[in-house]
């Protein structure tokens, strides 16, 4: 950090309830003027999901250290950074390659901690997320919205190990306290992680930000890309992202682990808790004004594919991540064929879960067919959320829950008619099971 | 049979590719590389990813290449091809690489062998292409490596580019890779060599029974602890995941096993073959080499006696018809 520090004599010392502050000890302004623009003018390239994660990061004048410990699938995200920062011998950012995962969240603490108006990510994936549990579940209380730690999902159980696309990680965090965006498709990766930090040092936010991806299927699978030159991405991040009321170096009582007693905790969490709603607020926001900008479609809660101006629709499905695309490529053929009204969603923010829009969109849908791709002992983690989502109604779509595709396998058109056709008996009135299995066109 | 065009199946809907071969082998690269070449017109949409198994080298992987003129949204495997790719023999041993092509589509293999003898041993019914593509790495890269070959060849199945498009799509792929510019020179001269390398026919192969997709037959039973239980399964012989054209041997003619047991203890497949001995306690006889061996060397490495050792093979040409299990 020191080859970043700006002049000593503006420096001040002030103590604040939140700690020692030395204001002026980073100069901001040198920071920016050192960083080196990887793209100049808006370019068009072929690229896989974590390069387009790094890239985005990479663009960001904040982010001047890059921690991280690699992890199938997620290794070619610091890869591509190193090898970034490795080609550009006068750049002053830096990568810190850790012991563990758990050392680069300890690290992300103490880096954000001391420099909040700078971003702090990494990449990592299953186990990864699982070993820095410790310290996630302390960041996403901490206020350090300008954390981010994009997960390329992958199956989070070792046994029987499987380094494929399966968003069980994500979904086993629900509880961490950080903001869970799920992109599908590269331009979506990019622009999601673009956009992630202004979501999370939002003053109104203050909370960490997991952009995540599927392990494999996304970060693994190339397709075109439009980057945005640096100058613009900095441009944006301006509109959005406003000096921290607590800048400079922070040192004392910033340290993680502090001890309250039952007087006070609730408090935090409802803190807590309030901050992650306002993300319901900030986001679409954020994301109209991302499309306004660049162009391109910005955050937003879900995807939305078949729903009529009325929203009527004779079966909704409601999914996550890029097997999604399938089941968009077959849908009108599928609709002629039995002369249905088929839409979907799939999702986007998965925390906060969009309780109120997810209902607006499916109340008027008779049958909602719900697809998991990660283990749940019960119906589904987005089952429930649905389930939850819709309780309120006075007439609820029927709810049919499935499962495909986990630990990455592939979810194939005949699996998505299968899948399509268990809800479709459904409609018709068939009693059907509390949950079932589809792969390769076969209920299981 | 009729062959059909590449170009006709682009401009009606999407052309669906596939490449069978090995980790390590580049099959990868050159998929990326082709996806890149369509890069130039902007109304052309790509999507190109891989397979990993274990993703080790010398594994078996798979890659796949969506590309039309509309935004590609389906992301499910390519089960239908138009074009496939064999990018190793070795890597047909474990796989049927021409599964599911329809008759009239078309078959690149790098290999030595000429179209006409693959369209036999394959059974391929259709338009067959044939590079020896790891002569050429040989000879320009000084690495048996195929992919540069092999990509040239796909890329003029499909036709329509131009000579020096094919290649600088490829090496715009490796300067993003840092390639140095000496390397890069090397690939550019094995580029230029392979399309004076590709041979190619039309034959009609096929028999009815060939080449079917195999429904799926659910997953049968895993009990607890079912890795081990999948290592010993039939259906998933991890002697397919071992480098190509290679085999573990044993050889203990002087009788020299001392019974220390390390082969036994570092063995990850627990394949090594022995019996109890009244004095050595126990005496190594061999491995269960064809079913289970990935040829780590694990055993090559602890044996103080140096009785493993790799030896060369070419087993599936040997055979006379291609056994899919």
């Amino acid at each position: 950090m020191s080859t970043l520090q700006g002049p000593r004599a503006p420096m001040s010392h002030v103590t604040t309830p939140a700690g020692e502050r030395y204001d002026g000890a980073i100069d901001l302004s040198k920071v920016r003027a050192a960083h080196h623009a990887l793209y100049e003018a808006r370019e068009e390239m072929t690229a896989d999901g974590n390069t387009a994660a790094a890239l985005a990061t990479l663009q960001m004048w904040q982010c001047v250290i890059f921690a991280g410990f690699p992890i199938t699938p997620s290794t070619k995200y610091i890869e591509t950074i190193a090898s970034k920062i490795a080609a550009d011998p006068t750049t002053k950012k830096k990568v810190k390659l850790l012991e563990a995962e758990h050392a680069v969240a300890d690290y992300l603490v103490g880096a954000a901690a001391a420099c909040r108006d700078l971003i702090f990510p990494t990449a990592t994936s299953s186990v990864g997320l699982d070993h820095m549990t410790e310290t996630t579940r302390s960041l996403g209380a901490s206020g350090l919205g300008n954390v981010m730690i994009v997960n390329v999902y992958r199956a989070t159980a070792n046994f029987p190990l499987c380094i494929e696309g399966d968003p069980s990680d994500a979904l086993a965090h629900r509880d961490d306290g950080f903001i869970q965006i799920c992109a599908r498709g590269k331009q979506q990766i990019y622009d999601t992680v673009v956009q992630a930090p202004c979501l999370g040092m939002h003053p109104e936010v203050m909370t960490p930000t997991m952009p995540g991806y599927y392990g494999i299927k996304d970060s693994h699978r190339n397709a075109r890309l439009v980057v945005e030159p640096d100058r613009e991405i900095a441009a944006f991040h301006d509109r959005w992202i406003r000096p921290s009321e607590l800048p400079g170096l922070i040192n004392g009582d910033t340290a993680f682990g502090n001890c309250v007693t039952s007087r006070h905790f609730q408090g935090f969490k409802i803190s807590q808790k309030q901050r992650m709603e306002r993300v319901l607020d900030v986001l679409p926001k954020l994301g109209a004004d991302f499309e306004n900008y660049f162009g391109r479609p910005g955050l937003a809660f879900f995807d939305a594919v078949g729903f009529p101006d009325d929203g009527e629709v004779d079966l909704a499905v409601l999914s996550m991540g890029p097997d999604f695309g399938t089941f968009e490529a077959i849908r009108e053929a599928y609709g002629k064929r039995t002369g249905l009204k088929v839409g979907g969603i799939a999702m986007r923010l998965l925390t906060p879960f969009p309780r109120d829009a997810v209902r607006h969109k499916l109340q008027r849908a008779k049958v909602v067919l719900v697809v998991n791709q990660a283990h749940h002992q019960g119906r589904g983690h987005l089952t429930l959320d649905v389930a939850d989502a819709l309780s309120d109604l006075e007439y609820a779509p029927r709810l049919v829950s499935a499962f495909a595709g986990l630990g990455g396998a592939d979810v194939s058109e005949p699996t998505w008619e299968r899948m399509l056709d268990f809800a479709r008996s459904a409609h018709e009135g068939t009693p059907v099971a509390p949950y079932a299995f589809f792969h390769e066109g076969s209920l299981l | 049979m009729k062959v059909f065009d590449l170009r006709r199946v682009l401009a009606s809907s999407v052309l669906e590719i596939r490449g069978d071969g090995k980790a390590g082998g580049g099959l990868v690269l050159a998929f990326q590389s082709l996806g890149n070449l369509f890069l130039h017109d902007p109304q052309t949409h790509v999507q190109e990813w891989p397979f990993f198994s274990s993703a080790r080298r010398g594994a078996n992987i798979r890659s796949f290449l969506r590309v039309s003129q509309k935004p590609v949204t389906a992301v499910c495997e390519v089960t239908r091809p138009s074009l496939v790719l064999l990018m190793d023999d070795g890597a047909a041993n474990a796989i049927d690489f021409a599964q599911g092509v329809p008759s009239g589509g078309t078959f690149v293999l790098n290999t030595r062998r000429g179209p006409e003898e693959c369209a036999r041993h394959y059974r391929l019914s259709g338009r067959v292409i044939t590079v020896p593509g790891d002569d050429i790495g040989t000879k320009y890269l000084k690495h048996p490596i195929g992919n540069v070959s092999a990509y040239v060849t796909m890329a003029l199945a499909i036709g329509g580019f131009e000579h020096d498009q094919v290649i600088e799509a490829f090496l715009r792929m490796l300067r993003k890779r840092n390639v140095p510019e000496a390397v890069l020179a090397r690939n550019r001269e094995a580029l230029s060599a392979s399309f004076g390398g590709i041979r190619e026919g039309e034959y009609d192969c096929c028999g009815p029974g060939d080449h079917l997709s195999q429904p799926f037959a659910g997953y049968g039973e895993l009990p607890t602890g079912a890795q081990t239980a999948l290592r010993l399964s039939e259906s998933n012989r991890t002697a397919h995941f071992a480098p190509s054209g290679f085999r573990l041997r044993f050889e203990d003619s002087n009788d020299a096993c001392t019974g220390c047991a390390h082969c036994i203890a570092n063995c990850p497949e627990g394949i090594i073959r022995f019996e109890p001995h009244p004095e050595l306690g126990v005496k190594v006889s061999g491995a269960q080499v064809s079913q289970f061996c990935k040829l780590c060397q694990e055993c090559i490495a602890v044996c103080p006696e140096k009785l493993f050792f790799r030896a060369p093979f070419e087993e599936h040409w040997q055979e006379e018809e291609i056994t899919i299990p």
